[in-house]
């Protein structure tokens, strides 16, 4: 359809606001990071200076970063696997026509509906090193031996921080599956059925393809979630100790407002944002060409 | 194919479809019965870590009261208008994105799903220096402002997809009736489009009640900072009483864990909804 000028308008006018905001809050700010990362700001005085590349020479020797950066990645790969497959495999389990179907989808989900800072506070609980849940457990079934200082140890806070969050995010994983299986044509599986076709076969052949859709959905959501991740790290560790639990997005918060280099923070930021768009940028073009489809 | 209907394997296997599904629900659900039961013990009962008390220690949550209290009335102050404001905002883009095709509508869909994805750490800096410059620094109104402003994109997406299911004959014949393409969006698309909105309120409202990032970069007293940024504060503290602490989580996730209970559907729907298009 033909938009007269005055249809134009209207819509113009509809769009105004919330087109000024996106400018105002997205564009103008990232691209204010970029240049920021070239400059030398302490936050709050007027002076701000030219600094070329030192900003990224500095943030790039400092083990800090490296460890950040390992993090991040350990993280991705915990968050594209663990919460996934065990999401896929309760959501699997909850389709199969148990009792109490939905009872069971509410107790898998509700940790997704606290507040991370809750979860963060709550594991903190149960990690106490004083007579925390976890160790007492471990000692009252005959396993003392296994009692650790969970999130004080660095070489195992990283994981403990992580076990947290799979607590916390594999809801979100177990609806999205559960509502791509019921997706399922039946047809499909009556007929795989007919054939005789074993369960290992039917799930490789008819369940997997079918669930390609939700799964690039879990894994963009959880990639993006790893390169975000900072409110469990930020409330349980604060990144400690030492600096064993750090990744990039509290990496950047403890730089830029704690010691107010706010030149090295965004150059921390824009790595940030580098790392995170190739993650996802795949599937925003792959969901942009939905919109063909969407609208015919 | 017909298989034994009574066969002790498929007893077996039903046997341990539940096992496994009951072993996961402690999983899930223990942590939670642990954060209750310690927030009405006293000090010297929690020691004993599965007992019962004898009788509810209300102290705990009189002291988490004294130390989340009025960051939880911050954010109830700090949630309910930026909702409002972001989910409206939101309607309105939406609306001419799901009529009309126009030049580089593909671009602007686009633009709004990489706002989606943008971490917030690449805006938090200028963003610090923009709500300065306005002076809003520490105020409910910059939280409103920001919290909207990183809305929008989320319930346009939603409730453009939303829009984008009721036909468009409809506005046809109303423009057809006399009615102004304004009128037909303040009258018409609103009322039916209160599903989509019901999803998209919720959705974000758990987004503006978890946030902690904006919270501890934008403000700093405890008459606008949020409930995140005070329980943080809290766990964080050393010589803890875990009891009030947990007390005070108790309290903290009331809200977003009675609006999943009752509005369950709405909620999930506005969480695969939020991550899957249409």
């Amino acid at each position: 359809m033909k938009l007269s000028d005055e249809r134009r308008l209207t819509f113009a006018l509809f769009l105004f606001v919330p087109v000024v905001c996106f400018f105002v809050f997205i564009v103008y700010p990232i691209f204010r990071s970029l240049t920021l990362s070239f400059q030398e700001w302490d936050g709050l005085s007027q002076n701000i200076e030219f600094v070329g590349w030192a900003n990224y020479k500095k943030i790039f020797s400092s083990e800090l970063l490296w460890v950040s950066l390992t993090n991040n990645l350990k993280w991705l790969v915990f968050s594209l696997l663990a919460p996934t497959m065990l999401g896929f495999f309760l959501a699997l389990l909850v389709d199969q026509k148990v009792k109490g179907e939905s009872l069971f989808q509410v107790f898998f989900f509700i940790p997704y509906a606290i507040t991370p800072v809750a979860v963060a506070s709550v594991w903190s609980w149960l990690y106490s090193p004083r007579g925390g849940v976890i160790n007492q457990l471990l000692t009252s079934i005959g396993l003392p031996q296994f009692r650790q200082v969970w999130i004080g140890n660095p070489d195992i806070a990283t994981y403990s921080v992580m076990l947290a969050s799979l607590w916390w995010s594999t809801g979100f994983a177990m609806v999205l599956y559960f509502s791509g299986l019921r997706g399922i044509p039946p047809e499909l599986l009556e007929a795989a059925d007919v054939d005789g076709a074993s369960f290992w076969v039917k799930l490789r052949k008819i369940v997997f393809p079918q669930l390609l859709p939700s799964t690039i959905v879990v894994m963009a959501m959880q990639g993006i979630s790893a390169m975000r991740v900072f409110d469990l790290i930020y409330a349980m560790t604060g990144g400690g100790p030492g600096i064993s639990t750090h990744v990039l997005a509290t990496m950047m918060f403890d730089v830029s407002f704690n010691r107010f280099e706010m030149g090295a923070g965004s150059a921390i930021a824009v790595v940030l944002l580098v790392i995170s768009s190739a993650i996802i940028l795949p599937y925003v073009f792959h969901s942009s060409k939905g919109l063909e489809e969407l609208r015919s | 194919m017909k298989t034994n209907r009574f066969s002790l394997d498929r007893a077996l296997r039903r046997s341990l479809i539940y096992a496994i599904l009951v072993a996961a629900s402690a999983f899930f659900l223990v942590p939670l019965a642990m954060m209750i039961l310690t927030s009405v013990k006293s000090p010297a009962e929690i020691v004993d870590l599965f007992s019962f008390p004898k009788a509810i220690y209300y102290k705990n949550f009189s002291i988490a009261i004294s130390q989340i209290g009025r960051g939880l009335l911050n954010s109830v102050c700090i949630t309910l208008p930026a909702v409002l404001l972001s989910s409206m905002l939101g309607a309105i883009a939406a609306y001419p994105l799901s009529q009309f095709r126009f030049r580089g509508d593909q671009i602007v869909y686009m633009v709004l799903l990489s706002g989606l994805f943008v971490p917030y750490q690449i805006v938090m800096i200028p963003l610090f220096q923009i709500i300065r410059s306005l002076h809003i620094y520490d105020t409910y109104l910059g939280m409103w402002l920001v919290h909207t402003a990183y809305g929008v994109p989320i319930c346009t997406f939603y409730m453009r997809n939303y829009f984008a299911t009721i036909p468009r004959s409809l506005m046809e014949a109303s423009i057809i009736d006399g009615c102004t393409l304004t009128g037909y969006f303040f009258r018409v698309l609103i009322k039916l489009g209160k599903p989509g909105f019901s999803v998209v309120v919720i959705l974000q409202a758990r987004a503006v009640w978890n946030d902690l990032l904006f919270g501890l970069s934008l403000t700093r007293s405890r008459t606008v900072t949020p409930v995140t940024v005070e329980l943080a504060k809290y766990v964080g503290q050393t010589d803890i009483q875990y009891g009030s602490l947990m007390a005070a989580t108790l309290i903290s996730i009331i809200p977003t864990v009675l609006i999943f209970l009752l509005f369950k559907e709405n909620f999930i729907r506005g969480i695969l909804g939020g991550s899957v298009k249409s």
